[in-house]
Parts: structure tokens; sequence; C-alpha cells
């Protein structure tokens, strides 16, 4: 159980929502509620926005596929014993 | 990258990565540890050690061989198995081998392994993959070892396990489903 009450997106402003509609094409999915994370991450978007970018740029296509990124992310999220 | 293969790949990958780091650092590395346990000598070794030896130089296309094998090889038979793995988890197959060193460079950066960075660093340049590359894997470790603690912290429960679709195939040599 999240240790913070999770808002629903129609909790948030505008330009947060907007974010989330972005995270289903970023995702390929469509979500019923944005993820969990999507909406914690939008709760300062001065926090938020930088390390949102970052970790858009670390994951565009380069020398290794976005496919092969997120299986780089699913290791890692698996040596940190994150569930999530 | 679909399909259930990659990812029994991916895991050996970090499974064998993990398990070589722990020998690496944990022992090998260690002066208190090789005073007592020394690792085996490089030349003058028994045949099957020998043999053995000479497979991980080819196979890493170096002169010496990695001080973690040479610690394991005090029990030769161990050894040999513990590289066969190595060896196999490693090799090209669905997934390519350089990309499995910078899963593996990942992996032993995330665990904080000295070793296994610096060796999966050095195999990850040595088979082609760029210094851009290099910033990629590092970029995507970071970010996810932050949104991993961003997640644990709050206790966020998974929500996006189903947008992978689920592969319906039989285990390799099964019968078909």
């Amino acid at each position: 159980m999240p240790t913070v009450r999770l808002r629903d997106a129609s909790e948030y402003p505008d330009p947060a929502r907007k974010l989330f509609e972005l995270s289903k094409s970023w995702f390929n999915h469509d979500f019923k509620h944005p993820p969990a994370m999507s909406r914690v991450m939008a709760w300062d978007p001065e926090f938020g926005g930088p390390h949102g970018r970052a970790m858009k740029r670390a994951m565009a296509p380069g020398e290794w596929s976005r496919g092969e990124k997120e299986m780089v992310a699913a290791v890692v999220s698996g040596v940190n014993a994150c569930a999530y | 990258m679909e399909g259930d293969h990659l990812w029994y790949e991916a895991a050996h990958v970090v499974g064998i990565t993990n398990a070589l780091n722990v020998a690496a650092d944990g022992l090998a590395a260690l002066p208190a540890v090789t005073a007592l346990l020394p690792p085996v000598a490089e030349t003058g070794v028994d045949q099957p050690t020998g043999e053995l030896f000479a497979e991980i130089r080819a196979f890493y296309g170096r002169g010496d061989v990695p001080p973690v094998f040479r610690f394991l090889a005090r029990d030769p038979a161990y050894a040999a198995d513990v590289w066969a793995a190595t060896r196999r988890a490693f090799g090209d197959n669905k997934l390519a081998r350089r990309f499995k060193e910078a899963l593996a460079f990942a992996v032993s950066l995330t665990s904080r392994s000295e070793w296994g960075t610096g060796f999966h660093l050095g195999e990850m340049k040595r088979l082609g993959v760029g210094d851009a590359g290099v910033m990629e894997v590092i970029g995507v470790t970071q970010m996810f070892s932050s949104y991993t603690k961003i997640a644990d912290t709050l206790q966020l429960e998974p929500d996006m396990g189903d947008i992978a679709p689920v592969d319906d195939s039989p285990a390799p040599g099964g019968p078909p489903r």
C-alpha cells in the first residue's frame, strides 16, 4: 500500500494532465489511470520535469535501441529489488 | 524486446554476473583472503585447468585470466562449470554478446561491484561500444536507480505489468501448446 494517497488524474492541473496523455504514447499503452510513477513525478513539476527529460534523453534510441534500454532498466530495477 | 527467450537470457546474464562479482570483489580482490586461499597460478597448472584458462583467455581476447576464475580454479571441476555457465550466458544468442556486456555493466554498476564495473566496461569497449553507448547505459542505470528508490520510498504497487504481451510459446524443445 502506498505511503501517500495517489491523486486521481482529475486532481492535477491541466499541464500535468497533458503530460499524462504523453505517457500513453511513451509507453504505447492506453492506461485507464496514469501510472503511479507519472502521478508521483507530476507532484512537483520542478523536480519531475527535469527528471523526466533526463529519463527521456537516457531512453531515446542511440547506440542502443529503446527496447534494449528498457531491458537495461528492467535489470537495474531487478538488482535494486524494486517490484514496481 | 518481445518474447520470453530474450528475458530468460537477460536473467541468466544478471545472475552469473552477480555470482562472478561476489567472488571477484569479496574474495579474489582481498589480500587477506588470497593470503589464506591463493588463486591458482596462470602457468604450470595441470592440463584441464590449463585448457580452461586458455579458453577463458580466448573468449575475452586477453593474455591473462581474470583473477576471479583463477580463484575459483582452486576447485577445477567447480570452476569449469561456472565458466561453462558464464560462456553460455554471455555468448551470442538471441541477445548479442555486446549487449549482454552492457547488461552486465549496468548490473555491476548498480550493485557497486568495482571489479564487475571495470571488467564489463572493458568488454563493452573491446566489443565496439562507443563512448556514447556507454554513457547511454550509465544514463539508464542512473535514472532507474532513481525511479526504483522513489517507488520503494512511497511503496508504489506495480501498475504496468500487463502492458507487455504474453509469450505463449512452449519451453525450448518442449511439445507445442
